[in-house]
């Protein structure tokens, strides 16, 4: 494993989830959110939590990665976008088990599982075209 | 085929079990620190059918990416897909932690449940889909 490119593709990938769950979660969502105030944080509260927000990016995109570089070590943004529809897949299903528990809107639920798939989707494809090359190298 | 479907049914069932015994069980006091986010008991009874088709769909995608060979074969290989999943899925819970207020220990208790759950569905479908040969290296 090129542990270089490793890192820039994981660079990539937190700073794409990152800037897509602020636009997608943040504030096209804005308003579905607002139906239920009653389940999200105030927004002052939600300031003294918006480091452990960052570190859960952080963990996500480099276990994504890892999961990309070590699963697909021939690369492609094809192949990795393919592994991340799947890895949404199981977040689209964690999703609709937090629908059934907590007293979320059908809106916020499609919002949900569109956004992942977008999200891993795409974060794949990131991945998968920057790891490519190396990868292809040490095969 | 015929194995796709054995791992999944008993990866399925596994689930089901693990997630009443977890969630149901277990950490049924936590939950109940915070009734406010939660849906009473006899609405919940009527969306049981989501947690139902929910886990279905996470061992469906879970089979489904053992299988195509992403992650090799074998119980080890079930077992690494399985931690690998579940940390990047404690990732998304820290983030749903940072917007929702619940409880800390609830984050922890969880996502060792889940890390629990993960390893052993992992196992699970690595040992009854067999595959003669590895993508990885």
């Amino acid at each position: 494993m090129n542990w270089k490119k490793f890192f820039f593709a994981f660079i990539a990938t937190f700073g794409f989830i990152f800037l897509f769950g602020f636009l997608w979660y943040g504030k096209l969502m804005h308003g579905a959110h607002q139906e239920v105030p009653a389940l999200w944080r105030t927004e002052a509260d939600f300031g003294n939590h918006f480091s452990t927000l960052v570190f859960g990016h952080i963990v996500m995109a480099f276990f994504l990665t890892l999961a990309c570089a070590r699963f697909v070590p021939a690369g492609g943004a094809g192949a990795c976008a393919t592994l991340g529809i799947l890895v949404a897949l199981i977040y689209a299903g964690a999703d609709l088990i937090t629908f059934a528990v907590q007293p979320l809107t059908t809106k916020i639920l499609c919002g949900w599982i569109a956004g992942d798939l977008i999200q891993f989707a795409i974060a794949g494809a990131i991945i998968g075209a920057l790891y490519k090359s190396d990868s292809r190298t040490t095969a | 085929m015929k194995r796709f479907i054995l791992a999944f049914i008993a990866a399925y069932i596994f689930l089901f079990l693990w997630g009443w015994l977890l969630n149901g069980v277990l950490l049924k006091n936590v939950y109940a620190q915070t009734p406010n986010l939660w849906r009473t008991q006899s609405e919940m009874l009527g969306f049981f059918h989501w947690i139902l088709i929910g886990q279905a769909l996470i061992v469906f995608a879970f089979v489904m990416i053992y299988v195509s060979g992403f992650a090799g074969g074998g119980v080890i290989a079930g077992i690494q897909l399985g931690i690998l999943l579940e940390i990047a899925a404690i990732g998304m819970r820290m983030g749903v932690y940072a917007v929702q207020p619940f409880p800390g220990n609830l984050l922890i208790y969880a996502s060792i449940g889940g890390l629990i759950e993960m390893v052993i569905t992992g196992a699970i479908v690595g040992a009854i889909y067999k595959r003669p040969a590895a993508r990885t290296p």
